[in-house]
């Protein structure tokens, strides 16, 4: 078994990034993805979750070495559940291959939170495990770091295409206003915030005190000590 | 609303996928996630297009992988949340 793992940031906010999660097919870099079915979808009041179970085509091209062992198979499906928490302002997905996974099955896991620091961007994180069963072990790990290799190339697209889908979605967005007031409220929060830390820091070093330092910047000062 | 969206895995739900889709997105992000509903309100959209891909599922080869995949590896709501660190104590 193999182990991928990547984290990246999206200067979006949490919640603009969990709706343009449900479109962000189809895109221009993200050809390989064919069709996105909804299989079942629930809320968990208690919880203010929702749960909701999709079936993704895709078609992917495989090298020529591996063609023998799959069939020449072009479409291949990915079932995916993921849960939207409220409570917690998380959005995990889960994703296995249900095409040739008693050859190759590959475990996604990819979670986005709001930046504790910087809570108008989101922190993406995504772990892959993938597995070969083949029987010959040296099929098994040329495989193996095939698909790892593999999976980091279209993870580094996926993150360029969501990138993508959300400029075109919040640029729609802001026109429509349908985000701007929790927006705006967040980043007043931010600011007052990051303010009220600077006022405390400058409070501290009582560089207000008269003397000649006045004029340097209080950002200065504190990298300086 | 203009937007592109990705069609059904069976081309005859793909009209009814659209609608839904317009549909919940619209009550994702003015209600779901503004706190204002946690009720689906697009159930008659839903059931349309359901019953469209449920039958086009029975006679396509994804059926018995699906079903074994989902006996695999459920993904529950707990695994779910043991991945993101958010399990109830």
């Amino acid at each position: 078994m193999k182990l991928f793992e990547t984290k990246h940031y999206f200067n979006y906010p949490w919640d603009q990034v969990t709706a343009a999660n449900w479109q962000k097919y189809p895109n221009e870099l993200s050809t390989h993805v064919v069709s996105v079915d909804i299989l079942a979808r629930e809320i968990d009041v208690e919880n203010k979750t929702l749960r909701t179970e999709r079936l993704i085509g895709c078609k992917q091209a495989i090298p020529n070495w591996l063609s023998f062992i799959v069939g020449g198979q072009k479409l291949s499906y990915v079932r995916e559940v993921s849960e939207v928490d409220l409570v917690n302002n998380t959005l995990v997905m889960k994703s296995h291959n249900l095409t040739m996974n008693h050859i190759l099955l590959v475990n996604e896991t990819v979670i986005y939170r709001p930046d504790p620091e910087l809570k108008t961007r989101t922190l993406f994180q995504q772990s892959a495990e993938i597995t070969a069963y083949a029987t010959i072990s040296r099929i098994c790990d040329k495989l193996e770091e095939w698909s790892v290799e593999r999976f980091g190339q279209n993870a580094k697209t996926g993150k360029l295409a969501f990138e993508g889908v959300l400029d075109t979605l919040s640029r729609k967005w802001e026109e429509s206003g349908v985000f701007v007031s929790d927006v705006l409220k967040d980043i007043n929060n931010e600011v007052s915030e990051k303010t009220n830390d600077v006022v405390n820091e400058v409070s501290k070093l009582g560089i207000f005190k008269f003397n000649k330092n006045v004029t340097q910047s209080p950002v200065q000062q504190t990298e300086v000590n | 609303m203009g937007n592109i969206m990705s069609v059904s895995f069976a081309p005859e739900c793909t009209d009814a996928k659209l609608q839904y889709d317009d549909c919940f997105n619209k009550w994702y992000t003015e209600k779901f996630l503004k706190g204002k509903s946690l009720e689906n309100e697009c159930t008659e959209f839903w059931d349309t297009y359901i019953t469209c891909v449920n039958s086009a599922l029975a006679k396509q080869t994804v059926k018995p992988m699906l079903d074994k995949a989902r006996e695999d590896q459920p993904f529950t709501s707990e695994e779910i949340r043991e991945s993101a660190g958010t399990s109830k104590k």
